[in-house]
């Protein structure tokens, strides 16, 4: 049950958010540079966070090093260098298939 | 580019230019396709590793439309967090569209309202940067409108067959193939092929010691102080930064040039 609220008070904040600068907005400027610049931040933080918490820790213990980070160097290093989601998915999960074939 | 649209022969109310508009908004999100339906299905598949109603988490998809913010409340869930961390937790997460919406704004003005309101659902990070990208290229607002549709609804539609597929296969994929390790690579895929100012290095470094430091926090609020902080940090470097470097370089500070992250649905 309490998993149904929280996904209806997500969705409703998120269409919120969604449509707020469409409804209130003709001109984008009107968004102050610091908000602008905290918003830009948005991403990374959050999608930072997460990797990060998925990659060392698993159910509140270190996660042993292994396949997962090892699997995750390749991928951000070929995103970095080709610059390419693709490129960068399809390299991190080759990588991981093998190091867990090899027994990582 | 913009010829005035033809008279109408249509089908179900769509004209042949409009679906010709649709059409090139498909043609244009057409390469990332792949990614919304493999995130989608990690995401179906991550639903049913933590034992989460398979109907809540196609309603999740269904609903909120936003990935990263959807595994977050999952992982919130799965750790146990209280409903209103899981909520504000999502909400932050997803404050980066307030960007797209400004952004939007002035190239959707033209745009009947419900169909902004439409479109305005459908507004993955994806769809809007097609969007605003290819603007100039649709003046007149009937075209540009089809468009925004073409590319923006495809994309979402993918992301729901994803998700099912994943929710169904969830159950039958083997635990050896630790398929919970297309959380960190997904996003890794999404978001650092993108990463260009240092400030984004900054925001990333302070969330991700705030996490690793927040381990034994209860309730996910690790990552969510890790969120908090990263932004904090990364808002905080990145005028001193610009600064300094307009000092060294004797230019004025860059403001910034690049108006959006290009980060996952």
């Amino acid at each position: 049950m309490t998993v149904w609220l929280i996904l209806i008070a997500a969705a409703i904040g998120t269409y919120l958010i969604r449509i707020s600068g469409v409804v209130l907005l003709r001109d984008p400027e009107r968004i102050p540079e610091p908000v602008q610049r905290a918003l830009r931040m948005v991403a990374p933080a959050a999608m930072g966070a997460i990797i990060i918490n998925s990659l060392f820790l698993d159910a509140g213990e270190w996660r042993s090093f292994g396949a997962w980070h090892i699997a995750a160097l390749v991928a951000i290093a070929v995103a970095l260098w080709r610059r390419s989601q693709g490129w960068s998915m399809l390299a991190g999960a080759a990588a991981f298939a093998v190091l867990l074939i090899a027994g990582l | 580019m913009s010829d005035p649209i033809p008279a109408r022969p249509t089908r179900l109310g769509v004209g042949p230019q409009q679906r010709t508009d649709a059409w090139a908004g498909l043609k244009a999100i057409g390469p990332l396709m792949p990614g919304s339906a493999l995130f989608g299905m990690a995401f179906g598949a991550v639903v049913r590793v933590a034992g989460i109603d398979p109907w809540a988490g196609m309603f999740a998809s269904v609903s909120v439309v936003a990935g990263a913010s959807q595994i977050a409340i999952v992982e919130a869930i799965r750790t146990g967090a209280p409903a209103i961390i899981a909520v504000i937790t999502a909400l932050i997460i997803n404050a980066r569209f307030a960007l797209y919406s400004a952004a939007l704004a002035p190239i959707w003005a033209a745009f009947p309202r419900r169909w902004r309101f439409g479109l305005a659902y459908l507004m993955t990070d994806q769809a809007a940067v097609v969007s605003l990208q290819n603007a100039d290229a649709y003046p007149d607002p009937v075209r540009r409108r089809w468009f925004t549709v073409g590319a923006a609804l495809p994309f979402v539609a993918i992301w729901w067959v994803g998700t099912a597929v994943g929710i169904l296969l969830g159950p039958v994929i083997p635990a050896e193939w630790q398929i919970g390790f297309i959380v960190p690579l997904m996003f890794i895929a999404v978001m650092v092929p993108g990463l260009k100012r240092p400030a984004e290095f900054v925001t990333i470094l302070v969330a991700g010691a705030v996490v690793l430091g927040g381990k034994d926090w209860p309730f996910g609020l690790n990552v969510f102080f890790g969120i908090i902080a990263g932004i904090t940090a990364g808002a905080m470097f990145e005028p001193w930064w610009d600064k300094r470097r307009g000092a060294r370089e004797g230019n004025d500070p860059l403001p910034g040039t690049d108006p959006l992250p290009e980060v996952g649905p």
